[in-house]
């Protein structure tokens, strides 16, 4: 079994050190939105999660891309390791969205652009697990679940641009006109407050990565042996 | 006096904002705990294998 790299326990710790950083700056330093009150501090999170679900599934589509270019299966346990953690935080990014819709807005979901399209993001993901699921072999299994990934990434931009080009009540932070509800000015406490989570998350994102590659490479260790022992 | 008479308070969501923040902590601790336990599961199947590995081989020999 190979053994953890130093350079994996100081990035835990990093991020770990990030973490509880970010975790102050959005707790102690970040003022209190005028409007909404508290429950505009989900915002940075909220955006954070999000934003490594769209890294992980772009990571995911580079990593089918290079697959089927060289079928090195290492390609196919990074694709699959990033799935896996986009999948969890982008359905974080949608549970506490909806949370701060309850608070900001009055609903706990509305079927606005934004919303209708990170849901069908999540969906077109989970469809990604049941197609491997669904293959016996492994080298169709890493094939099928490259091209999914791959095309499936497409469902991605069109959610960072549903804001910007449909009528949407979500906000929208760059490049928009400010006009959703729930919108606000970001005073600069919050715009570095917003800033940290995002470097943060980013730094949990390579770290889990990581983890998560490790825990392929051994998954695939054991079943080859298991499939030796067999023979 | 009257442009603060007019100011309204922030709305009252802080029940919301633990919420949120419940649930964002725990789905990550959930997913970084789930990590860990199938390391070790997929270590002990590992170890299993290996040993059965040994003990086929060593037969193989004595035979």
């Amino acid at each position: 079994m190979d053994p953890k790299p130093r350079i994996l326990t100081v990035l835990d710790i990093v991020t770990i050190v990030l973490f509880i950083i970010a975790a102050g700056l959005v707790f102690l330093y970040a003022p209190m939105e005028a409007v909404m009150g508290q429950v505009q501090r989900v915002f940075y999170f909220h955006v954070a999660n999000a934003w490594v679900g769209m890294l992980g599934f772009l990571v995911a589509a580079i990593a089918g891309v290079a697959y089927l270019r060289t079928s090195d299966r290492k390609w196919d346990i990074v694709g699959l390791a990033a799935v896996e953690i986009s999948f969890v935080f982008f359905f974080i990014a949608i549970i506490s969205g909806s949370i701060w819709a309850r608070g900001s807005w009055g609903t706990w979901w509305t079927w606005d652009p934004r919303l209708t399209t990170a849901a069908i993001v999540e969906l077109v993901y989970a469809a990604y697990f049941m197609l491997r699921q669904g293959v016996e072999d492994s080298d169709r299994r890493a094939r099928y679940g490259a091209i999914y990934a791959s095309l499936s990434f497409i469902s991605v931009p069109i959610t960072f641009i549903s804001i910007r080009i449909l009528r949407t009540i979500h906000p929208v932070l760059f490049g928009g006109d400010s006009t959703g509800t729930g919108t606000f000015d970001m005073s600069s406490k919050m715009l570095v407050t917003f800033m940290f989570a995002l470097l943060t998350f980013s730094f949990i994102f390579a770290d889990l990565l990581w983890h998560r590659i490790r825990l392929g490479k051994l998954a695939e260790k054991t079943e080859n042996l298991r499939l030796k022992l067999l023979q | 006096m009257f442009i603060s008479l007019l100011q309204q308070a922030p709305a009252e969501t802080t029940r919301y904002m633990i919420a949120g923040y419940t649930v964002i902590f725990s789905i990550m601790l959930l997913y970084i705990i789930s990590i860990f336990i199938r390391r070790r599961s997929l270590k002990r199947d590992l170890q299993i294998l290996d040993d059965m590995e040994m003990k086929d081989e060593s037969q193989s020999k004595s035979h």
